[in-house]
């Protein structure tokens, strides 16, 4: 038996994917700046929560500010990277 | 007539086919249950012991199945929903969730993916 193909999840044993971000802790009285980064695939651990985030989604920056419920999803699930279809007439035909 | 969990069985019926009758037991959990309690796969209701009947309930009891479990999915779609991840967003626009192809067939996704999704 597999297990985690059962779970749809990675395997155990090899731990949350975890990245090594520069986050730097404000000095008192300064506010927090957002870690900017494009590790999409880094995994929110417990340790981020209350901090801002910006993730890159191939053009901009998303704002994110990390709650509680995110721990354990990854960074790129909360940017997202598909433009909306919208149809546009054709000027010149 | 034999009252498993609230809901009225004929004694006619087997017992595989009534537990897959509740929200949440298919053929493999079922078959589980049985083996739990002793039942041959070809038992009907009327066989059962009273014995059988109170231990099997008290398992069923302690299962999310029924109401429970359709309130466990909804509410993890809208967990999903509520922290803006991509897939909670997905099943918002009743679009696939899993990265799937949207140029054609995904007449199911429209149909099921849902945030107050039907169960």
């Amino acid at each position: 038996m597999q297990p985690t193909r059962i779970l749809f999840h990675r395997s155990v044993w090899k731990g949350p994917h975890i990245v090594p971000l520069h986050i730097a802790r404000p000095k008192p009285g300064e506010r927090a700046t957002p870690v900017k980064t494009q590790q999409r695939s880094a995994t929110i651990l417990p340790s981020f929560v209350g901090l801002r985030f910006q993730v890159h989604n191939g053009i901009v920056y998303h704002d994110i500010t990390i709650t509680e419920e995110m721990v354990g999803h990854k960074l790129g699930e909360f940017a997202p990277t598909r433009k909306r279809f919208k149809y546009t007439q054709t000027k010149n035909r | 007539m034999v009252f498993i969990l609230g809901i009225n069985f004929s004694e006619r019926k087997m017992v595989a086919k009534a537990l897959q009758g509740f929200f949440g037991i298919g053929p493999s959990v079922s078959r589980t249950i049985m083996a739990h309690h002793h039942i041959h796969k070809t038992c009907r209701i009327g066989q059962l012991s009273q014995d059988q009947v109170v231990s099997m309930q008290s398992e069923l009891s302690n299962m999310t199945i029924e109401n429970n479990l359709r309130r466990k999915i909804l509410d993890n779609i809208k967990r999903l929903r509520d922290i803006g991840a991509y897939r909670g967003r997905r099943h918002a626009m009743n679009l696939p969730v899993r990265g799937q192809r949207t140029r054609t067939q995904i007449k199911t996704a429209t149909k099921l993916n849902r945030v107050e999704r039907r169960l």
